[in-house]
């Protein structure tokens, strides 16, 4: 699917952005723990204050959870873009990270009162839980220039992006995750309005 | 017919070395307007230049190089973030040759004396909330100028000497206010991501161009101080307002903006796109799209 614009620029010596993001659902009983893992992350994504390095040892804990999980996996989507400008490559993944935040809400939970700490423990568990993840990175990586709504490619794909952390490839990284932590669900209903791309593995 | 076919064969190539000539100058615009007069590093044909003045600006690690005796129409500045550079040797130095440049395959390589000063320009840098978005970015307070001597200082005729006088990527120490010439560098390599490497292995921490160019956004509840140590109890699952589930994200990123008028709308190039889609995947509902019925697909 090169077109020729893509032959032509790769003929001249440009640099190649991809920006691709990947969409995981996973459902079942056991999936609730994966948001330790992903919250982790975040924290010590703030912590080293978006430190590119530190976002992408955290990226890779993720891709390796998310492969041990892989029985948990029910439904993935994936999209991506070439680019041959670097601004244009920037300005696709800024908006790539506003349109993943607005299929939840994130707006700061005010009402976690210390009366709750009287009541008996219980803790809804969600049966479903997405993480988004998008990356940038120069060069080519066939494994994630593909459709990856089928398992073993999507397998293929994560293993890839780990390679890239590795390789000092990546020039952005972004995770999404919904439920934002354990007690909070995530319905089905909610996965198909607010995930309409998802496609069943 | 052999004819016919070498006609055709020799239209062909015309076509396609006119679209060769044709294709870079078509693009060229954008880079240009947004620093004008300055002949980015393969404008400058191959050869050497004295080197008149350097500047190194750490908010986004380029480095301003004016040059004397450039060829005429070709501007006497480059501004780049690719430039390497090497100690001249004691032998050249004694036959009296001074700081130049050299461009070798469109590669810039500045080759200077052990005392030459770059001036550096160091951006004091706030985390601020601006008041608009209610989001954190770095802002640029104030800027200080000093000078770095990268070759100066006790490093000549060490162990490493032998490196200095191979072109090489060098990352300036950490700056320190108050003192008017950095010696030294803070990391070297043969790529600059080795340099940042060795520069963070010293200082654990990236270089201030890296940590600058860096632009990190998050959203949900993990930014609140509250939430490390959350509350585990909880009754009743949060009743929601509206349909949307609760959820984070974080994410950096350092490719370098582009410095359009209008970024909202962004354009995606008609080709290279990919996804589970199929060839056109547009079911997410970012409207800028420039393609994609935002129909489902199945």
């Amino acid at each position: 699917m090169t077109g020729w614009r893509d032959r032509f620029s790769r003929m001249t010596g440009r640099t190649r952005f991809v920006v691709c993001r990947l969409f995981i659902h996973l459902a079942g009983q056991e999936v609730a723990p994966l948001l330790g893992v992903v919250n982790r992350s975040a924290r010590q994504a703030i912590d080293a204050e978006g430190d590119l390095k530190i976002l992408g040892e955290g990226l890779v804990e993720i891709c390796q959870s998310l492969l041990q999980y892989d029985e948990y996996w029910l439904s993935a989507a994936n999209e991506g873009d070439v680019f041959w400008d670097e601004g244009e490559a920037s300005d696709y993944f800024n908006a790539l990270f506003t349109d993943s935040a607005e299929r939840y809400l994130s707006e700061p939970d005010v009402d976690a009162s210390a009366s709750e700490f009287d009541q008996p423990l219980s803790l809804p568990v969600t049966r479903n839980v997405v993480v988004m993840i998008t990356v940038a990175y120069e060069g080519e990586v066939p494994e994630l220039e593909t459709d990856l709504s089928n398992v073993s490619a999507l397998k293929n794909g994560l293993k890839a992006i780990i390679n890239l952390h590795y390789q000092e490839n990546l020039q952005a990284i972004q995770v999404h995750f919904s439920p934002a932590q354990l007690g909070d669900e995530l319905t089905n209903d909610q996965l198909l309005q607010h995930f309409p791309e998802l496609l069943p593995l | 017919m052999s004819r016919k076919f070498t006609i055709l064969l020799l239209a062909l190539t015309l076509c396609w070395t006119t679209i060769a000539c044709g294709g870079p100058s078509e693009t060229n615009p954008q880079a240009r307007n947004v620093s004008a007069p300055v002949a980015t590093s393969t404008q400058l044909s191959n050869g050497q230049y004295p080197v008149q003045q350097v500047e190194y600006n750490d908010a986004d690690g380029e480095y301003t190089v004016f040059l004397l005796n450039t060829p005429p129409g070709k501007p006497p500045v480059i501004r780049t973030q690719n430039l390497q550079m090497a100690r001249l040797t004691e032998e050249e130095i004694k036959a009296g040759q001074k700081s130049y440049l050299k461009v070798e395959n469109g590669q810039p390589a500045l080759y200077l004396t052990e005392d030459f000063k770059i001036e550096y320009v160091h951006n004091v840098t706030e985390t601020q909330v601006n008041p608009q978005t209610g989001q954190q970015e770095n802002v640029v307070v104030r800027r200080e100028t000093g000078f770095w001597s990268p070759f100066a200082g006790a490093l000549a005729g060490q162990a490493i000497g032998s490196l200095l006088f191979r072109p090489q990527y060098y990352v300036p120490p950490v700056y320190q206010p108050g003192v008017s010439v950095i010696r030294g560098y803070g990391g070297y390599g043969s790529s600059y991501n080795q340099a940042v490497d060795r520069y963070r292995t010293r200082y654990n921490a990236p270089p201030a161009a890296v940590r600058n160019r860096q632009n990190f956004r998050t959203t949900g509840r993990i930014r609140t101080p509250s939430y490390t140590r959350q509350p585990t109890v909880r009754t009743a699952p949060r009743i929601n307002t509206g349909s949307r589930p609760s959820g984070s994200g974080y994410g950096t990123n350092t490719l370098r903006p582009s410095n359009r008028a209008n970024p909202s709308r962004v354009r995606r190039p008609s080709s290279g796109s990919f996804g589970s889609g199929g060839r056109s995947f547009g079911s997410g509902r970012s409207g800028s799209r420039s393609f994609g019925s935002g129909a489902r697909r199945r």
